[in-house]
């Protein structure tokens, strides 16, 4: 038996040929720092050094480590932390954390190279961007790593202690950070789905006798409804499990299917002909995903298609007679067009994974998820199971966006194999299933009108959205254009287009980037015609006051002042500064309660929220460190388990919001127990005073729910719903009621000022500058709230540029269904990102705190065409704006 | 037997531990023991260079003679993957690598190199495929160093036959069954660069959309001998573009003795698309295609 050496300690290697060398570090050694993703080496998740140099484990067999000497995260910094581990911790230079070790390994070995021959010189932008090429952060916490790699190269870290700004950042640089698909039970088997290979069809019976026949085989079970239809390539029809994978994939592949074709329809055009075969009959339409975050108003439902929703709209039949004249008169300022966006999936890096684990009636689920409490609920009703039997526990979640905020199929087939096999059992999605069939932000046609009124304001807006959800429903696109810049009137119509497709989810904003991306170009457009700074006509057309506030700021910025025009731009390389302005809803759960208590002197928060790379953890734990006087590290905060008190989802921004002003009321209660039960008052003159009491106090407990806000608003800000009137009020009620969440008042906001590069020979566009101004309120993680705007704008970036999901258009196939066919931005691809917050506008919250997370992610993709078009005088309508788009537009051609 | 279930030799593993963990790959495998003749730099007392198949394409990327020498090869190595796969991948595996084609790493499609009778991307969706339609198979060719090599007259060697070309080996994209036309259990032992010439330079540039980390849409390796301010010598192979690497010859016979201007450069440029048949879905191919070309004799000239 040959062996490696893997951080200093003799390992055995296994005799099987299609062994990887990841496999033996995560399976054998239990060395779980190392994350599998993409298991195509192309995001570096897997990387480890063999003989000093960084290789893709996903890819290396593990028999050529034979001889070798292996170092995994686990050996980086084990006495004590490596330079860049620190660097990475001051910076925030990470958020889900589940990329970081990949990134620490590589960088560590720049580090070092770098430090041997040039000393403490700093390395440049362009020489971190090449060295990390490999390597993908979904969440976009690039801006952090350039600071922390080039800080340590620097000298900087040489020595000392450091604080990070994020309070579990260690964990997540050492590697010891336990994601779910980190989770190992004794016994614990492994769950593999078979997906259907058609898109829509019936299937007959299954045979599991051979698949149960094989050795290690623990369950098969049948994942089919009793119509045994599948509607979707890659819907489950059965899920088996076993020793192991390999094992699994066996069992998978013995099982004996049958099926029989039905017609079947893909995607947006298809979908909408007359004869398209219909993919939900009236009695399955309940089968239907959801692309919202919360529960949908009911529409018309004809053939495949689900609309129009247009509640919204104000004075229709005027805007359309109005927008009529204006085409007839040949009204130059009338600006029409027809947008498409591209499909964007999530990629979180941690896949959709469970391991379910029964002890005797109790259920332990480890989930990656975006709601372990409500999760939990969701388990105990579909299992009919007491509250207190389930348990859902998730300390780490390795990204989210949207796509983990209900019970999925990793979740029920996880219980489901595990009830059958009477065994732990865990569920992990493989890369080309989490690109495939665990939700995308639907692709769009959107349809637009706009026409300035001859005074120079906004008379009309017409905006009818076509959605291709796929096997879902309720996208809000044209929707969310009524709640911006009022209007006399405004026809807004959303349609679901439903196809035999996988369905669509909510991701980041639902309908908020598609939106922005056609009306935020028309408003440039119609500045262009009208002869208007574009920022001063949002001034005219935008009444909110947190959004004329940033407006102010961008006008002052250099970059805006100094733009040129399209015309005075020749030669093979163009610059241009695009702007636009993105909203999102003030979002908040109510019942969210905090607990926080004194132990032994030490301060402990608790909730059941989960931390899924946005910052929970911290903000908890620095409001309670602030009230107290005390430093961030100095709070111990319990989180990820729903045995704690209800937390809410981390979804429609709400967790800020929902958490600090609960924590606020129980560090109000806990402080009075405190200074009642003290013995002595802390000496007159203290620096510390509530450190003292807190050393001296007994333990106690006291706890806060989420309170109503204060009625008491800054002029002008009011609920968004005010402008749609009765509708509004019934739309924000039924929110509350079916989806348990309030919209506040106050419209959390960005505008985004973005500078851009467009190589005219090869159609690339290289983003240089971006300045995004966001007000939400007051920063309650200042260091982590940064790092949320600039993962939010080179998400956004991935929209505007690279990101989309390809599919067979015959047969349904998803064929970006690896990293390197679906495109996310890589750290070189990263512009210099300013951050400025505007702190105004929510001292109605207790706090005065609201989400972030999706607002910072809405005005990119528009800012990014607005400023293509100001370098090439291009509008581009379609995303996302990729090279063979662009040099199509650019020589005056037509793009495939 | 359908040719997944042939033998395949395993050199890093780079290309086919990806198949082996998809399905797409599950016949016997067969691990190459690297051999010290297969390693590494040889460099004739002739000025020509050897390179051993199993040289890592990080050590090619990272040596300075090659640099100075063939500098294309360099910059050719320095530009594909990513740093953690060319820590690992070999230049055997990367001439002799699968095709990228989405259809054919689908484990769940037939296509004709997976012993299906027709290609689903041809009437399929081919975004990142050819624009040179050269045969039944419309996937372009995954090796950036075959371009390269056959930009510099690089000849192969196995270890049952010597001075093959790159069309030898690669073929003319008429065969749409393999990925070359290496016989069954023959394996590339190294490579043969011919002296090269005297100030003679060289550039490689790829047509992507992001910063680094993609298979070229385009990608070019150009030599020249630029001396009186004229061409004397050029040579331009392309790959993304066709089945296989491709001599842009009408390209190079527009420049051949000329004068190295920015007229006869975009002339020549237009010249590099001669012959192309691109799809429904890849006339764009064409543009990048005048674009690399543009940009990389451009740098030749100055």
């Amino acid at each position: 038996m040959s062996t490696m050496t893997i951080n200093g300690r003799v390992a055995p290697l296994p005799d099987d040929i299609d062994a990887m060398l990841i496999d033996v570090v995560r399976t054998d050694l239990d060395l779980t720092g190392t994350k599998l993703v993409c298991g195509a080496g192309v995001c570096g998740a897997c990387t480890v050094l063999v003989d000093g140099a960084p290789v893709a484990s996903c890819l290396m067999p593990a028999r050529a480590a034979a001889g070798k000497t292996v170092t995994t995260v686990e050996g980086i910094g084990t006495e004590k932390l490596h330079p860049v581990q620190k660097a990475f911790m001051v910076h925030d230079a990470l958020q889900c954390g589940f990329c970081t070790p990949g990134f620490i390994i590589e960088a560590a070995a720049f580090h070092d190279r770098w430090r041997a021959t040039k000393g403490t010189a700093t390395p440049s932008r362009e020489e971190i961007g090449a060295v990390l090429s490999g390597h993908l952060c979904r969440c976009g916490a690039y801006d952090g790593i350039f600071s922390a790699v080039a800080a340590a190269c620097s000298g900087q870290f040489d020595g000392g202690d450091i604080v990070s700004p994020r309070v579990e950042a260690r964990d997540k640089v050492t590697g010891a950070a336990k994601y779910t698909v980190d989770i190992n039970h004794e016994g614990q088997l492994e769950g593999v789905i078979l997906r259907s290979e058609i898109a829509h069809g019936k299937i007959g019976e299954l045979d599991f006798a051979p698949a149960l026949a094989l050795p290690g085989v623990g369950a098969a079970i049948s994942l089919l409804a009793e119509d045994r239809i599948v509607r979707f390539v890659g819907q489950p029809i059965a899920a088996v499990a076993a020793r192991d994978r390999k094992t699994a994939l066996a069992a998978i592949a013995a099982i004996k299917v049958s099926s029989e074709k039905l017609p079947s329809v893909i995607g947006l055009d298809e979908a909408r002909k007359p004869n398209a075969p219909v993919v939900f009959e009236k009695a399955d339409r309940k089968k239907a995903g959801n692309v919202s975050e919360g529960a949908g108003a009911p529409a018309p439902w004809k053939a495949n298609i689900r609309g129009p929703s247009a509640a919204f709209s104000l004075k229709p039949k005027q805007v359309r007679s109005w927008v009529e004249s204006a085409r007839q008169e040949k009204n130059p300022l009338l600006v029409e067009g027809v947008f498409r966006t591209g499909t964007q999936s999530h990629t979180c890096l941690e896949p959709h994974a469970t391991v379910a684990h029964f002890e005797g009636d109790r259920l332990t689920v480890h989930a990656s998820t975006q709601s372990v409490f409500h999760l939990m609920e969701l388990i105990a009703k579909r299992y009919k199971l007491d509250h207190d039997k389930v348990r859902v526990i998730a300390d780490h979640v390795g990204g989210g966006f949207g796509s983990k905020a209900s019970l999925g199929a990793e979740t029920t087939i996880a219980i489901d194999l595990a009830r059958a096999a009477n065994a732990p059992v865990r569920v992990a999605f493989d890369r080309h299933e989490e690109l495939s069939v665990t939700g995308y932000r639907p692709a769009s046609e959107v349809k637009l009108a706009l026409l300035p009124s001859e005074q120079g304001g906004l008379k009309a807006l017409s905006v009818t959205a076509y959605a291709d959800t796929g096997a879902a429903i309720n996208s809000t696109i044209a929707t969310l254009a009524r709640l911006i810049y009022p209007a006399e009137g405004k026809e807004l119509a959303d349609f679901d287009v439903i196809s035999n497709l996988p369905p669509g989810a909510a991701f980041r904003g639902p309908g908020g980037p598609p939106m922005a991306f056609a009306v935020e170009q028309a408003i440039d457009e119609a500045a262009l015609r009208m002869k208007v700074d574009p920022i001063e006509l949002r001034k005219r057309w935008d009444t909110d006051p947190n959004r004329r506030r940033l407006y102010e700021w961008a006008q002052g910025l250099d970059v805006w002042r100094n733009r040129k025009s399209p015309a005075e731009q020749t030669g093979r390389y163009r610059r241009g500064v695009g702007v636009a302005t993105g909203y999102w809803l003030y979002l908040w759960q109510p019942g969210s309660k905090v607990e926080v208590s004194v132990k032994g002197g030490r301060l402990i928060a608790s909730t059941a929220i989960q931390d899924i790379g946005t910052g929970s953890r911290t903000v908890i734990a620095n409001t309670v460190a602030r009230e107290f006087g005390l430093e961030p590290h100095e709070v111990e905060v319990h989180i990820g388990d729903s045995k704690l008190p209800v937390g809410p989802g981390s979804g429609g921004s709400r967790t800020t919001a929902s958490v600090v002003p609960p924590t606020l009321l129980a560090i109000q209660k806990l402080k009075a127990a405190i200074e009642k039960n003290a013995k002595q008052k802390p000496a007159p003159g203290s620096n510390a005073p509530w450190r003292e009491l807190l050393a001296a106090s007994p333990d106690l407990t006291a706890s806060g729910v989420r309170p109503e806000d204060s009625r008491q608003m800054a002029p002008g800000i009011e609920s968004p719903l005010k402008q749609v009137g009765i509708l509004g009020w019934i739309f924000g009620k039924m929110m509350r009621w079916m989806s348990n969440m309030v919209i506040g008042a106050g419209v959390p906001s960005s505008v985004q000022v973005i500078e851009v590069e467009v190589d005219t020979w090869l159609g690339h566009v290289r983003v240089l500058n971006v300045h995004t101004g966001i007000a939400v309120g007051k920063i309650a993680a200042p260091a982590l709230a940064r790092s949320q705007a600039a993962g939010s704008v080179i998400q956004g970036i991935g929209y505007a540029l690279y990101e989309a999901r390809e599919i067979d258009g015959r047969t349904g196939d998803t064929l970006s269904g690896g990293l390197e066919d679906y495109r996310i931005p890589g750290i070189a691809d990263t512009p210099v990102i300013d951050v400025h917050f505007d702190e105004a506008g929510f001292d109605h919250v207790l706090g005065g705190s609201v989400g972030i997370g999706e607002v910072a992610t809405v005005p990119t993709s528009p800012a990014v065409a607005n400023a293509i078009y100001n370098a090439t005088g291009i509008r581009p309508m379609d995303l996302p704006i990729r090279p063979d788009r662009l040099i199509s537009a650019l020589k005056g051609r037509a793009a495939a | 037997m359908t040719p997944a279930m042939t033998t395949e030799f395993r050199a890093a593993g780079t290309d086919l531990s990806e198949r082996r963990r998809s399905g797409v790959s599950k016949g016997p495998l067969m691990d190459i023991v690297p051999a010290s003749d297969i390693s590494g730099m040889h460099w004739g007392a002739d000025g020509t260079l050897r390179i051993g198949a199993y040289t890592t394409i990080a050590m090619i990327a990272a040596d300075r003679s090659i640099a100075a020498a063939y500098p294309g090869i360099a910059a050719s190595a320095q530009g594909l993957a990513t740093p953690q796969i060319r820590h690992l991948a070999t230049l055997g595996g990367n001439i002799a690598q699968r095709s990228r084609c989405w259809y054919f790493r689908n484990p769940h499609i037939a296509c004709l190199k997976k012993g299906g009778t027709d290609c689903p991307a041809r009437s399929g969706n081919h975004l990142y495929h050819v624009a040179f339609d050269l045969g039944p198979c419309v996937a372009p060719h995954p090796s950036t160093m075959a371009a390269a090599l056959l930009a510099y007259d690089a000849t192969i060697i196995t270890y049952t036959r010597s001075g093959l070309s790159i069309p030898d080996v690669l073929g003319d994209g008429s065969n749409g069954t393999a990925d070359n036309l290496l016989q069954p259990g023959e394996m590339i032992r190294g490579i043969e660069l011919p002296k090269p010439m005297q100030d003679e330079r060289a550039f490689y540039k790829r047509a992507i959309s992001r910063a680094y980390a993609e298979w070229p849409l385009v990608e070019i390796c150009a030599r020249a001998v630029v001396k009186d301010g004229a061409f004397q010598f050029i040579r331009l192979a392309a790959g993304g573009i066709a089945p296989v690497p491709l001599r842009l010859k009408a390209a190079e016979g527009a420049l051949q003795g000329k004068a190295a201007n920015a007229l006869n450069i975009e002339v020549a440029a237009k010249f590099a698309t001669s012959g192309a048949k691109p799809l429904p879905m890849t006339g764009y191919k064409l543009d990048l295609l005048e674009g690399v070309v543009r940009d990389v004799l451009e740098k030749l000239a100055a």
